[in-house]
């Protein structure tokens, strides 16, 4: 007990500089040397992916992508984006994407660009990037939408005219485009929550950092978002949604199959099955988030019986 | 008249929007839509607004020899040489703007958010004590959601991503809830306040 005292005295006052050093190893090893984990996806998770596979194949029906954040969130939305992109093009989704950020659009075509390389899809007739429009416009776009897109949203990001695309045949309103995801680090999703939801009925869901996950579990019980997902493991969820349903090679030669939890539960896809790194980035991203955890814990757990024992230690000499 | 004008365009448009919202008349729709051509000749002003308002501010630090007048230089240059790029040569993949976004942008902005993992680490490490029973409680619950948001919290037991999510659907939904509520009583306060004319901080101080 008296040598453990003074071991735990002096790694309290341990010098931040190889807190830091530790945490940097414990995130970029599992990253060089991913390592194979069971993926376990959650209900919000699973309802975005069941919504939108209902989509499947219909010209009536269309999803918008709402790009709310900028560079700095990459890590844990990118994979989400380009894993719900690749999902619609597999499916035959009609797809949208938007953003009222500047910093936004390059992000956009980002992720159109990684998820369409292994689609035959083609730009305004499976999938149309509406590009930019500023954020003065948000509110009369996320409403006028409700009545037109066509007309409020009127040019791409290529500076088309909306109504003259194909894909915007038996394409309206939010009656057609009837889920709106958003992207974001921050509360941007209560904009269509409270506007778009409230006024259109039109359903809403999130893709949002880890640490605004807990705003926006009120939300979630209600059933005014549909889904929600949630930071990298929301990402890795929905990668794994992909490959077990979405890209699935059926024995006929056919690609996809209907969502089942059953086949869910017994699923195991391992990294080294999965061709393309930027397919599994989040699943890569969730090994080093797993370590990461662990030694926060072990961070905590030290940090609190060097109190505890240095506060007994001044206990007993107070006596 | 410097406060009286802006006063009475607030609380005018303030009721029309009010009327707008709940009375789906012929005269309110086409002042909506008067509204939204407005609102999207006014956005391009917004943005030269804010270069003439980041010109001036670093100019100034630049022309006084401020401290680190050098990184407003390198701002200054940033903004020309980015945007120049992106009207010259477009934004699409392959061109110089969405190389520097690439290469520049992307490490940068991710740079300064994993800078969290550090800080929550050595927080944890030097903050996160069980001082009394409240910090104990906050502790375990901690502990206990960041092992359920991981695969390894599933391995050591069903319970953990169980209790998670327990935590985050009841505890936490009900104090978000609690603010949730606080914040809308508040908003529709001061938006009351602003319509009436009573809350005028908005215009700023002075005459």
């Amino acid at each position: 007990m008296s040598n453990i005292v003074p071991f735990f005295e002096k790694m309290q006052a341990l010098d931040r500089r190889y807190i830091y050093l530790v945490v940097a190893l414990a995130i970029i090893i599992p990253l060089l040397i991913p390592f194979n984990s069971k993926t376990y996806v959650t209900e919000p998770t699973a309802n975005v992916y069941k919504m939108i596979d209902s989509y499947a194949g219909r010209s009536d029906r269309a999803i918008l992508l709402s790009f709310s954040h900028d560079a700095s969130t990459m890590a844990e939305l990118t994979p989400m984006e380009v894993a719900i992109l690749r999902h619609c093009f597999q499916r035959k989704v009609k797809v949208f994407t938007l953003c009222f950020m500047p910093a936004a659009s390059p992000l956009m075509d980002y992720a159109l660009n990684i998820a369409k390389e292994d689609y035959d899809v083609q730009d305004g007739i499976d999938y149309c990037n509406f590009g930019y429009k500023p954020y003065g416009l948000f509110l009369p776009i996320l409403l006028g939408m409700g009545d037109d897109i066509a007309e409020i949203v009127e040019t791409d990001a290529q500076g088309r005219k909306i109504s003259n695309l194909p894909i915007m045949t038996d394409i309206t309103n939010y009656n057609e485009m009837n889920l709106v995801v958003d992207f974001a680090a921050s509360s941007a999703v209560y904009s269509w929550i409270v506007y778009a939801r409230a006024r259109y009925g039109v359903n809403v869901a999130a893709g949002i950092t880890a640490v605004m996950a807990a705003d926006n579990y009120p939300y979630l019980q209600t059933g005014q978002l549909v889904g929600m997902l949630s930071g990298l493991k929301g990402a890795a969820e929905y990668e794994k949604l992909v490959d077990v349903f979405a890209t699935h090679k059926n024995p006929d030669g056919t690609i996809g199959r209907s969502y089942s939890k059953e086949i869910l539960q017994e699923s195991w896809i391992k990294l080294s099955d999965v061709d393309k790194r930027v397919y599994k980035t989040a699943r890569i991203g969730m090994n080093a988030q797993t370590v990461a955890h662990v030694m926060i814990i072990v961070f905590i757990i030290l940090g609190n019986i060097g109190f505890f024992l240095s506060k007994k230690k001044k206990e007993q000499e107070m006596m | 008249m410097k406060r009286q004008i802006p006063l009475i365009i607030v609380i005018t448009l303030g009721f029309m929007f009010v009327a707008h919202t709940f009375i789906p008349h012929k005269a309110s729709v086409a002042f909506y839509d008067w509204w939204v051509s407005w609102s999207k000749a006014i956005s391009p002003f917004a943005v030269i607004l804010g270069i003439m308002s980041l010109t001036m501010v670093h100019g100034t630090k630049i022309s006084r020899k401020a401290p680190n007048w050098q990184y407003s230089a390198l701002t200054l240059f940033a903004l020309v040489f980015t945007g120049a790029s992106g009207f010259i040569w477009g934004t699409s993949e392959g061109t110089p703007f969405m190389w520097l976004f690439k290469n520049v942008q992307m490490p940068m902005g991710s740079t300064m958010f994993s800078l969290l993992a550090f800080h929550i680490a050595s927080a944890a490490y030097k903050a996160f004590r069980a001082r009394s029973a409240e910090a104990t409680v906050l502790l375990i619950a901690a502990i206990i959601v960041m092992l359920g948001q991981v695969p390894l919290g599933m391995a050591i037991s069903k319970w953990i991503p169980e209790t998670s999510s327990w935590i985050l659907n009841v505890p936490n939904l009900a104090a978000k809830r609690g603010i949730a509520l606080g914040v809308g009583l508040g908003m529709t306060a001061t938006s009351l306040k602003i319509l009436l004319g009573i809350e005028r901080t908005y215009l700023g101080g002075g005459d």
